[in-house]
């Protein structure tokens, strides 16, 4: 005979408590006794209750009181069954306002319990309440830390898979329809009061089993579940705090309570470094509130000690013997560990560590928009090959390996502004990272912050210098068109007008002449530009992690191109002005963008005002040679900066009538007319740097140059679509429209034929000859130095090379003035022998050898020769190699270490860490989803905006 | 403003008008062209200098600084020795109170201590020390003394010039014989007579504190002589020795010599030595292979001219000859071209075409060649005297050792074979105030010759310092010694040489781009 008891603890769940209500007056086995207690509910939910169980089966309770409290109070007040057999099995039904049991639901249950006597706790199937197949719990373990675990998918849908076991043993079920016997209640006290609220029905079954109950879940038994208070559907009384938190600490102290003292030691350790572990991971997904949550829950659970040793005299009994029948039923140790593996595959996927075992809801998160154009077919060959972005880049590389056909392999790769690759990245980090330099004469600058980029892009192409500055240079074409034609994918719906700007923009003249002199830097960033125009429409959009991705790009681009923050500044200050006032959050997200930078390479940045004309100059070697002081009005109008390797200026004149001819068009007349303001800008900045001289040096003007064709084209490929209609009015429109397309690719392929045909070489060049000459290399101790000499239209130029060719971000470390002067003079004085002791201050300088390539000047060999301090060691055509006769030991580095410098770097490390963190897509916008599901994402909204007649930069 | 707007063609024109607006911005700031001129490198005075004069004994060493230097500076003449002692300081006979009055004084009133002092001292073993700029030091050496190292730094070294000269009026080695004392180097040329037809013997001296590892190549009249004696002599530092060349070659009539060293620097020098009334001198050093040589310094008497070419590399070439005279530069008659067969020597006799005239030599080939000339002085007993291919004097040039006596005379031959030139001709005297330069011109393609007067003082010697004024062409030329004895001249010719005043130091910048190509 038995006797069920349900009891509904309701709590402002009106929501929900309706429907519970009625599915348990529905039930096919009628309920004995109900009784329904209310936690001071405010949304009518106790008045609901005594509609459906009548006024006197009601018990009002204060809003903070807890479910087992009230559970408690209800069971005090409730008289045992009183059966007219001797022998009554008395149950409880335990019932949430937000669960609601099917109708057969108790009759399973009490089906299965009587299959065995034994069970004292069961629990039904539970579902989703709104998504009514998906599982959420078919019993619940936890492990020795603490995470709950379901043992299902994560939204997985029950199509009986896991019926027809009968009696699943399972370390526990939840209090949503949980049935116990009355006197399993008793002898156990009950649910822990403590424990207001999550993981007091584990804590509740750990103990029933420790006393050698059993707990089974009954998967005939259905039961729907809102999980109202764990997805914060509604506020919690009993507490203060984050559901998350107390959720957390709960399982902490559940598991520190009900562990026998030899696991409790272990599982301490275990959960410290978990937490500190999950903590850290909760930081890089961008969830500091979670962090937050994981540190305060262990805090509170170690810092009161007092509370976890009475939580544990109250359970002394059972305990120990009880826990091998517990253990068998915790997860498994190696399940941590693929909760990692999946926690990191779900961050690369993009959601971020999210609890995947625990919580769980069915808000879809797709991103379709990433790389739908690429990923549109089925086969990965017929993907790869139909997509017009792939061929474009395809046929860009072909085009680049035929004009760069003498660069592509062959001895070191230099010339121009770009110094002999030697060295890997371990090299470039030593050099980023040293506060002293031994290179040349001795440096203490910092080395400029692109060497720490160069250093990070070789450390990916497995440490080979060479191989990342041959990708980034010479690839610098395909790479330009692949990122224009991905970056104007918001910008211009239009294919084959993206395919179109996408190469005009690869093969612009700034382009070839950037590879032709080996500008790395303007390489780079004529790459990024694109990418800088797509982040930068949606930062007009308000967007705050654009804001975050292009503050770092532009970081980096400014790094080896500092005029190009300039630019950015002045378009940045005037696309506040005009959108500040309109969209919220645009100002902020322009700060973010143009702070980073500044933020990010502060010292490097601090010692270039200083120095303003070097704003006008990028990485690399200065030459005279690779740029044309008297550059034409024309040339800079037809976006040729002049230097080797541009191309004849009739070669960009369609582009300039076709965006001519757009200025025409009457529709998108607003992105026509910002392009063309680009252009201009860009143009007058151009001529504006480009009749400027720094360090006797003209300035370059490629990157003003680069800006000014980003507009042009964006203007004159925005309205392209327009072309068909207009091709469709009439014949004579037809013609008119095909001529207009006809002088638009003219460009791109003029380019190109142009360019394969006068080839991409000089001043750069592959086989380059080592500037360290063997004999030296083998024969100087480490410090040495081997002093290169080369006459060249009639000035000295000489450098002092410590064991190797310099490194690519040497050049620009600056020695000592003084040290420099007296080297200078000294140098000048081997050079026209006039005696002295200027080999002696050569060897202070640890200088051991003294190196001229080939071919050597008859007058400067006979002048070493007849030096007195200088011994011959070679002489060929190759060129001539002298050492000294005396000794130079190394100069001894300064000792100490700048403190500041390091410092820097670290607190540099950390902020591009924090920015990284932040720019990258996280779980940001997953927990928003996950909280506030029925509340549509913001990102796509925006994006949408930005999509329209907006700014292109 | 509003119709602008709307207007379809009111966009198009406003960028039209800023097009031409940026136009005319680029067009109006372009910059003039500048014609690139690179930096020119800046004369600067010697700082030290080392001469070697390769067998002083029985000859009078004649050491000079030219008068302008200022600051400090000292210059030491002194045995080299096999062993040299590390730290030799001041010489210990100058009594340090006597320097103080020199430095004082005014340069012109040069007292004669100093030159006094130096010929009392006899060149002992502690080096003779010079202190005065524009004073001549002139000493007659004890036969059998070891090179002497002459050494200068500071204001001494700016210019320092030293010639031994030999004069013997009997014997086989009767004649005048002088040379330039050398700054040791890694390669040196010669031409002259072959073993056969003298007694060549060439002086080697290391006067560096590193082993020298030097070779002789031989260029005769065949072709180069492949010997291996030739290579392979290691000069210890300070040490010195005398090769026979017939011991290398025996053979040839004509040669050159190339000495050079694949380690360390060696001075050398070549005696030649005619036999018994046929005269004696030393051949002087020859500008190093080039495409365009000048011979300088041919006197105007009368008396054999043989020119010696040589074609060291692997190529037979024709040379172009011309000579330089006092009314004009013309090609010789029959001598327009000679042909000169590759790694060989070839002599050609030029008195005809010369005439006795004060002449230089001008060459030009395709390859690399170099020259030199035999000059044959009259009389019954003969003496010759050398000269050689030599570099242009725009620096400068110092003759330190010149005489004028009753029966010596001292001319200068001095030729500009392109443009005029004009000189500044200064005459230092062994004592006495330095008189004023003298100013000389000489027209292009001509050749001029000066014979010098002796200068108040100067009448047991002098030195000539000549220094070519700014806008002049380049200068060759040499310095020629005569003496008539009753038996015949006694002759010795000495090529000017590039003065060691300046050196011209090149504009210097600290570029990685040394590194590339």
């Amino acid at each position: 005979m038995q006797s069920v008891t349900a009891i509904v603890v309701a709590h402002d769940g009106a929501r929900w408590l309706k429907e519970t209500l009625a599915a348990v007056r529905r039930q096919t086995r009628p309920l004995d006794r109900v009784v329904g207690v209310d936690n001071g509910s405010r949304d009518g939910g106790g008045q609901m209750l005594t509609e459906a169980f009548g006024a006197g089966n009601v018990l009002t309770m204060p809003r903070s009181t807890g479910f087992g409290e009230a559970v408690h109070e209800v069971l005090d007040r409730l008289p045992r069954a009183q059966g007219h057999e001797p022998h009554v099995d008395e149950w409880v039904w335990l019932l949430h306002d937000d669960c609601a049991p099917d109708p057969q639901a108790l009759q399973a249950l009490l089906w299965a319990a009587d299959q065995d006597p034994g069970a004292a706790i069961l629990g039904p199937k539970l579902l989703d309440w709104l998504d009514r197949r998906s599982l959420l719990e078919i019993g619940v373990t936890v492990s020795r830390s603490g995470m709950r675990d379901t043992g299902l998918e994560p939204r997985e849908y029950d199509q009986g898979q896991h019926d027809g076991e009968g009696l699943r043993d399972v370390l526990s079920v939840s209090t949503a329809g949980m049935l116990i016997r009355r006197d399993v209640w008793d002898q156990l006290s009950g649910l822990d009061p403590e424990l207001p609220l999550f993981r007091d029905d584990l804590d509740l079954c750990w103990r029933a089993r420790a006393a050698g109950h059993r707990v089974v879940n009954v998967t005939e038994a259905v039961a729907w579940h809102a999980e109202a208070a764990t997805r914060r559907r509604r506020r919690l009384s009993v507490s203060n705090e984050h559901p998350r938190r107390l959720d957390r600490r709960n399982a902490l102290l559940v598991i520190m309570a009900n562990l026998p003292l030899w696991a409790l030691m272990r599982s301490i350790f275990r959960n410290i470094f978990g937490s500190v572990f999950r903590t850290v991971l909760f930081l890089v997904a961008k969830q500091p509130a979670n962090a937050l949550d994981e540190m305060a829950a262990l805090a509170s659970v170690i810092g009161r000690p007092g509370r976890l040793m009475r939580a544990r005299r109250r359970r002394r009994q059972w305990r120990k013997q009880g826990y091998p029948s517990v253990a068998r039923l915790l997860t498994p140790s190696g399940a941590a560990f693929r909760r990692l593996a999946d926690m990191v595959q779900s961050f690369i996927a993009g959601a971020g560590p999210v609890d995947s075992a625990g919580r769980h809801h069915a808000a879809a998160e797709t991103d379709e928009e990433d790389g739908e154009e690429l990923l549109s077919d089925s086969g990965l060959m017929q993907r790869m090959f139909t997509s017009p972005g792939v061929l474009l880049c395809l046929v860009l590389l072909a085009v680049t390996l035929a004009a760069e056909r003498s660069l592509l392999y062959g001895g070191l790769l230099g010339g121009g502004s770009l110094v002999p690759i030697t060295g890997g990245a371990s090299d470039l980090w030593r050099l980023y990272t040293e506060s002293h330099h031994v290179t040349g004469l001795g440096s203490d600058t910092w080395a400029p912050p692109y060497v720490a980029l160069l250093a990070l892009v070789s450390t990916i192409f497995l440490g080979k210098t060479w191989l990342a500055v041959s990708v980034l240079l010479l690839g610098c074409v395909p790479l330009a068109g692949f990122s224009a034609y991905a970056a104007t994918k918001k910008m211009i719906s239009y294919t084959p007008a993206r395919v179109w700007l996408a190469a005009t923009y690869a093969l612009l003249p700034v382009a070839t002449g950037v590879i032709a002199s080996g500008r790395l830097g303007t390489a780079i960033v004529f790459v990024l530009l694109p990418v800088y125009a797509a982040l930068a429409t949606r930062i007009v959009a308000g967007s705050r992690r654009a804001a975050w991705g292009f503050g770092l790009l532009l970081a980096v681009g400014t790094a080896f191109v500092p005029l190009l923050y300039v630019l950015v500044a002045i378009l940045g200050a005037l696309a506040a002005v005009s959108f500040a006032g309109v969209r919220k959050g645009v100002g902020v997200a322009l700060a973010i963008g143009l702070g980073t930078p500044i933020v990010l390479l502060f010292p490097w940045l601090g010692r270039l005002v200083q120095d303003p004309g070097r704003i006008l100059l990028e990485s690399g070697l200065h030459d005279i040679a690779l740029t044309d002081p008297r550059l034409g009005a024309e040339n800079l109008l037809m976006l040729s900066p002049g230097g080797p390797g541009t191309p004849p200026i009739w070669v960009t004149a369609g582009l300039v009538a076709v965006a001519l001819a757009a200025l025409l068009v009457r529709r998108h007349q607003m992105v026509v007319a910002i392009g063309w303001g680009v252009m201009l800008f860009g143009v007058l900045v151009a001529i504006v740097v480009g009749r400027l001289t720094v360090h006797g040096v003209p300035v370059w003007p490629g990157v003003p140059l680069a800006f000014a064709a980003t507009g042009l084209l964006v203007a004159a490929a925005r309205p392209a679509r327009w072309i068909g209609e207009f091709a469709a009015t009439g014949r004579l429109r037809r013609v008119a429209a095909g001529l207009i397309v006809v002088v638009a690719f003219a460009t791109p392929l003029a380019a190109a034929a142009v360019w394969v045909r006068s080839g991409a070489e000089e001043p750069l060049q592959r086989g380059v000859r080592d500037p360290m000459p063997l004999l030296a290399a083998v024969g100087s101790a480490k410090g040495q130095g081997t002093l290169v000499l080369r006459p060249r239209d009639g000035v000295v130029t000489y450098s002092v090379l410590r064991g190797g060719a310099p490194l690519i971000g040497e050049s620009d470390l600056e020695s000592p003035e003084d040290a420099s002067q007296r080297f200078g003079t000294a140098v000048a004085g081997l050079a026209s022998g006039r005696g002295g002791t200027y080999a002696q201050t050569l060897a202070q300088y640890g200088v051991q050898f003294v190196s001229v390539p080939g071919p050597v000047e008859a007058s400067l060999h006979r002048t070493l020769d007849s030096e007195p301090a200088l011994v011959r060691m070679s002489l060929s055509a190759a060129g001539g190699l002298w050492r000294l006769a005396q000794p130079a030991p190394a100069p001894p580095p300064p000792s100490g270490g700048d403190s500041m410098h390091r410092i820097w770097l670290w607190a540099q490390a950390t902020i591009l860490l924090v920015i990284l963190i932040l720019a990258s897509p996280g779980a940001r916008t997953a927990e928003a989803e996950e909280q506030y599901a029925d509340v549509p994402q913001e990102e796509p909204r925006g994006r949408r905006r930005a999509g329209e007649d907006r700014v292109p930069v | 403003m509003k119709s602008l707007i709307e207007n379809r063609f009111g966009l198009l024109a406003l960028v039209l008008v800023a097009l031409g607006a940026l136009y005319g911005v680029a067009y109006a700031s372009r910059p003039a062209p500048v014609v690139h001129t690179p930096p020119k490198p800046v004369r600067a005075l010697m700082e030290s200098l080392t001469t070697v004069c390769p067998s002083p004994g029985g000859s009078r060493v004649s050491v000079v600084t030219p008068p302008g230097a200022q600051g400090q500076g000292s210059a030491t003449v002194g045995e080299i020795k096999e062993a040299p002692a590390p730290g030799e300081g001041a010489p210990p006979q100058d009594p340090p109170g006597k320097d103080a009055p020199q430095k004082g004084a005014p340069q012109k009133g040069v007292p004669q201590k100093g030159a006094k002092k130096g010929a009392a001292d006899k060149a002992e073993k502690p080096p003779t020390a010079l202190e005065q700029p524009g004073v001549l030091w002139q000493q007659d050496m004890k036969a059998g003394t070891a090179p002497l190292a002459v050494a200068g730094t500071g204001s001494m070294a700016a210019g320092l010039e030293a010639a031994q000269t030999a004069r013997l009026d009997a014997g086989s080695q009767r004649g005048l014989a002088s040379t330039r004392c050398v700054e040791p180097g890694a390669d040196a040329w010669f031409v002259g007579p072959g073993p056969a037809a003298a007694a060549m013997t060439l002086y080697l001296t290391n006067a560096d504190s590193a082993p020298a590892n030097v070779e002789v190549m031989i260029y005769a009249g065949e072709g180069p002589v492949l010997s291996d004696r030739g290579s392979g002599m290691v000069l210890q530092p300070g040490e010195h020795r005398t090769v026979k060349l017939s011991d290398l070659a025996p053979s040839p009539l004509v040669m050159a010599v190339e000495v050079s060293t694949s380690g360390g620097r060696v001075a050398a020098a070549i005696k030649a030595v005619l036999g018994k009334d046929k005269g004696v001198d030393w051949l002087p050093v020859a500008a190093p292979p080039s495409t365009q040589v000048v011979v300088p310094g041919i006197p105007g008497m009368a008396g054999l001219r043989e020119l010696y070419v040589t074609a060291p590399g692997e190529q037979d070439t024709v040379v172009q000859v011309k000579a330089v005279l006092k009314d004009g530069s013309y090609a010789l008659k029959n001598k327009e071209t000679v042909d000169v067969l590759a790694g060989s020597t070839s002599t050609f006799d030029l008195s005809t075409g010369i005439g006795g005239q004060p002449a230089a030599i001008v060459l030009t080939s395709d390859v690399p060649i170099i020259a030199g000339m035999k000059i044959t002085g009259t009389g019954l007993s003969q003496d010759v005297a050398f000269t050689a291919g030599a570099s242009p004097i725009d620096l400068g040039s110092v003759v330190a050792d010149n005489r004028v006596t009753r029966k010596q005379e001292s001319r200068l031959v001095l030729s500009a074979p392109s443009a005029e030139a004009t000189l500044k001709v200064q005459l230092v005297p062994k004592r006495g105030a330095v008189p004023e330069p003298v100013e000389v011109k000489v027209p292009a393609a001509r050749t001029k010759e000066i014979k010098l007067a002796a200068p108040p003082g100067g009448e047991s010697g002098f030195s000539v310092v000549i220094q070519p004024q700014p806008g002049s062409g380049p200068v060759y030329g040499g310095r020629v010694l005569i003496e008539d004895t009753p038996s015949g001249q006694l002759i010795t010719v000495q090529p000017l040489a590039p003065a060691t005043i300046w050196a011209l130091v090149p504009p210097t910048a600290d570029s990685p781009s040394a590194v590339l190509p």
